[in-house]
């Protein structure tokens, strides 16, 4: 491999993980509050991608598209709290669990009988497409723009969490849902906040996902939703900072594996996953990760 | 109770269509899932082969009998076992996929009931079956076209992508290089890649660096718009080649400007119709449809024909239009059938043989090039 390639790859490789780092900031966030494994979360980038690709193709200009997006998907996590996980906050955490799948299952199925499973052309911008020369590497102006954003909303979550009141209500419910009500604080608003939070990065993953890769489908959720899910454990679940280092670990080895043996790109995914075991073998509340019954964000 | 038998008997003298006997096909196709385009073109298709000619010689007429299995193998299965049990159809008309066909051809095998495939181009979905036909060439053949183009274009080294996920893909890059070795081209490189996956950009800078003459990309439509898209924005300017898994809309409307010149085989290309029956058929489609004439319909609408050219042959022959066993050995005797996709002959292993296309993307349109015969 030579320096142009591997700059081509690297560059690659922080674009595909931080898709990744933006939907595992959601799966981290709502396994910290409520001990969930949220699995409709791939869903909801796959409904923001949707929604923005109906406001698009309504002829509304590609922001207000993009805003409708995240607003639709925040509100269809608000509903999916309040219908599926709310009346179940008592029962054990398996049938949360299970629920969580059945919502996944819900949604994928919802849209392909809507909308058909045909993949969809994906509309972009002329200024995010733009594809810059530098020597020998093309730079999409996209795999700029997508880190750039990601570690930004990695910043405006941090504030949010340790410089607001909300913030600070949300961490409290992750040490102890019982005491935070006690103390007067009414959790299920606190706990709407977070999906709000959640499904609005999804909706973004989801757009630029749909951004890079310009077609879509009721079940391009499954396979996203599993890998943010998998960079979420192993940056350490529960932890926001640790879903970012997760995602851009598993995007550079995804990427890295397929680049050095270009024969094995076939079985991409069984690498990630084997990384996974890897590190958790060693490290099993994963990199960031603490006490795995104490998320700390 | 003679009386009774007598009273059956006028009728039936009275008019063979009053009392006409109804004949089944059951009919699997992908309408939903991922590769759901396949399966409604299909339909599409055998819709209007079915409205130009739904009786047969004798009268009788014959019923499709619908049933999708979403693009799943296990649900291919189960669904022919349905149709046998609870339709008591007579013949089997599907699959697309050649995996999914795979998993259909036991259960009709088992039950003794004659199976046409109109796409499934897998060499092993007949391969050892008695009761198996296709009515589509089959990707060694597929693979030879593709090499033999190529190679005529002047185009030398090849890198192969292949779907390791596919069977389909999987045969059509062995027959590839096969074909492709043997008249003197050389593979520099193979690729893998998943259906499903949307990320090639490592692939493609793998692509770069072996810096091919020609890409040959045995997978499906959705992966090969996105990586023709990937590469051409990584400035790679080689030509892609691919079979018939990637003659679909969705290739242009996905991979945009990126997608011209990309050139697939093809069963069928309107533009090379040029029988009575290619062109009543093409006239039909435009008529009810508003579009070109795609190969899957023009295929199903061939099986669905051979199927019924087997009955007749049947009734002629003095047997029941339903006679499962005088169907297949009709429909595996098959020769010379002059079908929309071309004259089709079956040879001993139940698979066509016919000619094949090949197109190319211009101007955001699926233009024909030539003909190349087995």
């Amino acid at each position: 491999m030579n320096l142009d390639i591997f700059l081509q790859q690297l560059v690659n490789g922080a674009s595909l993980g931080s898709m990744y780092a933006l939907i595992a900031i959601g799966y981290t966030m709502v396994y910290g509050v409520l001990r969930l494994i949220n699995f409709a979360h791939g869903d909801i980038m796959m409904v923001g991608a949707f929604l923005t690709f109906f406001g698009t193709s309504a002829g509304f200009p590609f922001e207000l598209a993009v805003l409708l997006g995240i607003i639709g998907s925040a509100i269809i996590g608000i509903l999916t709290d309040k219908i599926a996980y709310k009346p179940l906050r008592d029962a054990p955490k398996i049938s949360l669990l299970i629920t969580a799948i059945g919502i996944s299952f819900f949604l994928e199925n919802l849209f392909t009988v809507l909308f058909g499973s045909t993949p969809k052309a994906f509309k972009a911008p002329e200024y995010l497409t733009k594809i810059f020369h530098v020597g020998n590497i093309y730079l999409p102006i996209s795999v700029i723009i997508i880190p750039t954003v990601t570690l930004a909303i990695l910043a405006i979550v941090l504030w949010i969490l340790y410089k607001t009141k909300y913030g600070m209500a949300i961490r409290a419910l992750a040490f102890d849902i019982q005491t935070v009500k006690l103390m007067g604080i009414d959790a299920d608003r606190i706990i709407m906040i977070v999906f709000i939070i959640g499904s609005a990065l999804a909706a973004i993953g989801g757009v630029f996902y749909a951004v890079s890769y310009p077609s879509i489908d009721p079940l391009m959720g499954i396979i996203v939703g599993l890998k943010a899910f998998a960079a979420a454990v192993l940056g350490g679940i529960g932890s926001v900072g640790g879903a970012v280092v997760g995602g851009f670990i598993l995007g550079f080895t995804e990427i890295f594996v397929v680049a050095m043996f270009p024969e094995l790109g076939g079985y991409k995914d069984a690498f990630a996953f084997f990384f996974l075991i890897l590190v958790l073998l060693f490290r099993p509340t994963g990199i960031m990760g603490q006490d795995l019954e104490r998320g700390r964000f | 109770m003679k009386k009774l038998t007598s009273i059956v008997a006028a009728t039936a003298l009275l008019g063979g269509l009053v009392y006409a006997k109804e004949v089944k096909i059951g009919v699997v196709l992908p309408l939903t899932g991922n590769i759901a385009a396949f399966g409604q073109t299909s339909k599409g298709g055998l819709d209007i082969a079915y409205a130009q000619n739904n009786k047969l010689s004798n009268g009788d007429t014959v019923k499709l009998v619908v049933v999708d299995d979403r693009g799943d193998k296990v649900e291919a299965a189960t669904a022919v076992k349905r149709l046998l049990d609870k339709d008591k159809v007579s013949v089997i008309l599907g699959e697309v996929a050649s995996s999914n066909s795979m998993a259909m051809a036991p259960v009709a095998e088992k039950a003794k009931t004659p199976m046409i495939t109109h796409a499934s181009t897998n060499p092993r979905v007949t391969k050892d079956k008695k009761y198996v036909t296709r009515a589509c060439f089959i990707d060694p053949f597929q693979g030879a076209v593709m090499a033999k183009y190529a190679l005529d274009s002047g185009l030398k080294t090849a890198v192969v992508v292949t779907d390791a996920k596919q069977d389909y893909s999987v045969g059509l890059s062995k027959a590839f290089k096969k074909a492709y070795e043997a008249a003197g081209g050389k593979i520099v490189k193979t690729i893998l890649i998943n259906s499903g996956d949307k990320d090639f950009n490592a692939q493609v800078a793998a692509l770069k660096q072996a810096n091919p003459a020609i890409v040959a990309f045995t997978g499906y439509y959705p992966e090969a718009a996105l990586m023709v898209k990937q590469a051409r924005d990584m400035g790679v300017k080689t030509p892609f080649i691919g079979a018939d898994g990637v003659g679909f809309p969705e290739l242009v409307k996905i991979g945009g400007k990126a997608a011209e010149g990309f050139m697939y085989t093809d069963h069928f290309n309107e533009a090379a119709a040029s029988s009575p029956e290619a062109k009543a058929y093409v006239e039909a489609f435009h008529k009810k449809y508003n579009k070109p004439a795609d190969s899957m319909g023009a295929l199903a609408a061939d099986g669905y024909g051979m199927i019924l050219q087997a009955m007749n042959n049947c009734i002629k022959a003095g047997k029941a239009s339903d006679d499962k066993e005088c169907i297949n050995t009709n429909l595996r005797g098959t020769k010379g059938y002059k079908g929309i996709t071309g004259v089709i002959t079956i040879n001993a292993n139940g698979d066509a043989v016919k000619s094949a296309v090949v197109n190319a993307v211009k101007d955001g349109k699926f233009t024909y090039k030539t003909t190349v015969n087995p």
